[in-house]
């Protein structure tokens, strides 16, 4: 692919957004977005995941699976090496920030599953993209998700119980949040394409 | 065939490298070597980093309250944070005052080991061991109440004021997977200190005392952390009330034996509630300490004698019963142990009357 | 449906012998999720919340406690006792909790339904709508409970 990695950085962010544009990783979002500051935190720490376990899975993915006509073990490799990757992440966090490590508690292992971050191995891999284009694209991704969680937990700050039919307040109020920023970042769309 | 080798190999190679980098990183992240925690400016000890404070504390035979065992559920292992603790966990919060998180109360079994440390604990801690002991009697006092002995056997003796309490823990049995800890209070004479003695009332389906009145045996061994608590005789030569229900007996039974050896002068009046003559026990040692006492009366009151007792005492409740014995309210002390509906109207009556001093076991 | 860490460490506190001797679950084999799920449906049917259920046992246990195991009659209609124990009792909920122990027994003179509770079991019906598994000691069926307390 012929496309310049910082395009590919802004439009994950922005036109082909992890979140919004393609639905994945949804279920620590809904989950976690009522905390603004455990938000943030998450946010971050898919980051930081996706940015490097990109990189990563492209190196395994070329250095180790073609060489060795593997291809199809890449499902495996890609779980087992974020896994790792959430694993060390984990370790890191608790000994620095043990604020931040008790407030995402168990969301923070649970990035392991979350179906972004492997989505976006994948993806580099169908679209053939260069090292330092899965970098750009991992944390482009990364940065969407963030601002995509940011901005529903402000919104829903914003909204208050009150407001709402009862029964509203959890999954429904976030889906409908969600459903609106998504038909808003269309918007976007056709500024560049990359999928 | 070289394909399936292929397979198993790199799949094992690969988990294997990243295994071997999680561990190296959890040896030097998690590795928090030798940390010095510095006790109330006086004591220094030394710990391997990496434990929460309390379990630490306790390698070292300090041994702070605990009801949870270090889950992070009671609330009760608080100390006094003045250096090197990190900041104020989420699982932490809930339990603080506001007064407490202005003097950097923490809760010990959240704070990690990282670093050297320096906190304040109270000084009756040090007093505080875990003793390992054998029963060598157990005796009815009622349908629901015993009387347990533990004699010493590591370390051999105790130190503690009449009126303190022993965390005693279970052991394992029938359906109870767990040991459990629960709060007495000793009804032995601190003079002896090479056993405890406890009255234990029977709680349906209480884990404990169900342990202690069906499964518990002479030559049973069993484990104790203690003496805690602020329940004890003031050293003020004052008159003093006791007011008692049921097994709050056993603080004073300790009192009074103790009071009675070292021959005090003060006037005690001991108001003993119960319900039938079924519920009465000590009175044989009640009517001792009357005679061999310098100025104490043990006065129970019923409060459904049943019709063919032939009980001829006095009955109801206990508080109207203060005024007549009493002579100085100024020169009274209170100790009241027993139900929240008995300790409430015996402090509130008291108090009208003018007794500004009461004491009262705080771990109901 | 699949349950989180939490949800089946909770459940493994509900069984005998960890919080209390005889647990909360009876014989009932269930998820506590179900046994909440089916006795809030029935709580519907009824038109009663679990908070106003709540309320109103706060309410009897506080007007029996100044009389301890000597009992009381509330409002002409309300036969209670209460028998108290030292310590506290943690909830199994995990919510960081701790309750009086003790057990309160109420007939109700003009209908005749008795029942019983405790602090704990207040606040297990006030936060979490759990009424306790079938056959569980301080289980009562809503039904009987709001006969015996309204």
């Amino acid at each position: 692919m012929e496309i310049n990695s910082f395009v590919i950085f802004i439009a994950a962010i922005f036109t082909s957004n992890i979140l919004l544009t393609n639905f994945l990783g949804m279920c620590s979002y809904l989950s976690i977005s009522k905390d603004m500051e455990a938000s943030a935190g998450l946010g971050m720490a898919v980051f930081f995941v996706l940015t490097f376990t990109s990189g990563l899975n492209y190196l395994a993915y070329h250095y180790i699976l073609v060489p060795l006509n593997l291809v199809y073990l890449q499902y495996i490799i890609f779980i087992i090496v974020i896994a790792a990757f959430v694993q060390l992440l984990e370790l890191v966090i608790e000994r620095f920030s043990p604020v931040l490590y008790y407030s995402l508690g168990i969301f923070l292992p649970l990035i392991t599953v979350n179906c972004a971050i492997f989505g976006i191995s994948l993806f580099m891999i169908i679209r053939n993209y260069t090292f330092i284009q899965s970098i750009a694209f991992g944390a482009g991704s990364g940065l969407g998700w963030l601002l995509a969680i940011l901005a529903l937990a402000g919104i829903r700050g914003k909204v208050r119980e009150k407001m709402l039919p009862k029964g509203m307040n959890n999954a429904a109020i976030s889906l409908i949040i969600t459903g609106i920023m998504a038909l808003a970042f269309i918007g976007f769309s056709g500024v560049v394409i990359i999928q | 065939m070289l394909i399936i080798i292929n397979n198993v190999l790199t799949f094992v190679g690969l988990s294997g490298v990243l295994s071997t980098i999680i561990v190296i990183a959890d040896y030097f992240l998690a590795n928090y070597g030798d940390c010095k925690i510095d006790i109330n400016g006086k004591r220094e000890i030394t710990v391997k980093g990496g434990s929460s404070l309390l379990t630490s504390l306790a390698e070292k035979d300090i041994f702070v309250s605990s009801a949870c065992g270090g889950r992070g559920t009671c609330g009760l292992c608080k100390v006094k944070g003045i250096d090197g603790c990190g900041p104020l966990l989420p699982t932490e919060k809930p339990y603080m005052s506001p007064k407490e998180l202005e003097e950097g109360i923490r809760l010990s079994c959240q704070v990690k080991v990282k670093r050297d440390l320096k906190i304040e604990i109270p000084e009756s801690i040090f007093s505080i061991r875990k003793y390992k002991s054998v029963v060598t009697a157990i005796e009815d006092y009622t349908y629901d109440i015993k009387r347990i002995e533990f004699k010493l056997i590591e370390p051999n003796e105790i130190t503690f004021k009449a009126g303190q309490y022993v965390q005693l823990e279970s052991k394992r049995y029938g359906k109870v997977r767990q040991p459990v800890m629960r709060a007495y209070s000793v009804s032995s004479n601190p003079s002896h200190t090479d056993y405890i003695e406890l009255i234990i009332r029977k709680v349906p389906e209480g884990i404990m005392t169900t342990f202690t009145h069906d499964h518990l045996k002479e030559k049973d061994e069993i484990s104790f952390t203690g003496p805690f608590g602020d329940f004890y005789i003031r050293d003020t030569g004052t008159d003093m009330f006791f007011v008692a229900g049921g097994s709050g007996m056993a603080p004073f039974k300790g009192m009074l034996e103790e009071l009675n050896e070292k021959k005090s002068k003060r006037r005690i009046v001991f108001f003993f509630g119960a319900r039938t003559t079924k519920d009465l026990f000590l009175l044989e040692e009640m009517k001792k300490f009357e005679e061999e006492m310098h100025d104490f009366k043990f006065i129970p009151i019923l409060s459904h004698p049943e019709p063919n007792d032939g009980w001829d005492g006095l009955t109801g409740y206990i508080p109207p019963y203060f005024e007549e014995h009493l002579r100085d309210p100024k020169n009274t002390e209170g100790y009241l142990c027993g139900n929240p509906g008995l300790l409430n109207a015996s402090e509130k009556r008291m108090r009208e009357l003018g007794i500004e001093d009461i004491y009262y076991d705080s771990f109901g | 449906m699949k349950l989180t860490p939490q949800e089946v460490k909770i459940q493994e506190r509900l069984k005998p012998g960890v919080v209390t001797l005889d647990g909360f679950l009876g014989k009932d084999k269930r998820h506590y999720n179900e046994i909440i799920a089916e006795d809030l449906e029935v709580l519907k049917g009824l038109a009663k919340t679990k908070e106003e259920i709540a309320d109103r046992l706060d309410y009897l246990t506080k007007k029996a406690l100044p009389y301890d195991e000597d009992g009381v009659v509330i409002d002409e209609i309300y036969d209670l006792q209460y028998v108290t124990a030292r310590g506290r009792i943690i909830s199994p909920f995990m919510d960081r909790t701790f309750w009086p122990k003790g057990i309160i027994t109420l007939k109700n003179l003009q209908n005749g339904v008795e029942i019983r509770w405790t602090p704990l079991s207040i606040h297990l019906i006030r936060r979490y709508g759990f009424f306790q598994g079938k056959g569980a000691t301080f289980r009562t069926e809503p039904s009987d409970l709001i006969k015996a307390i309204f």
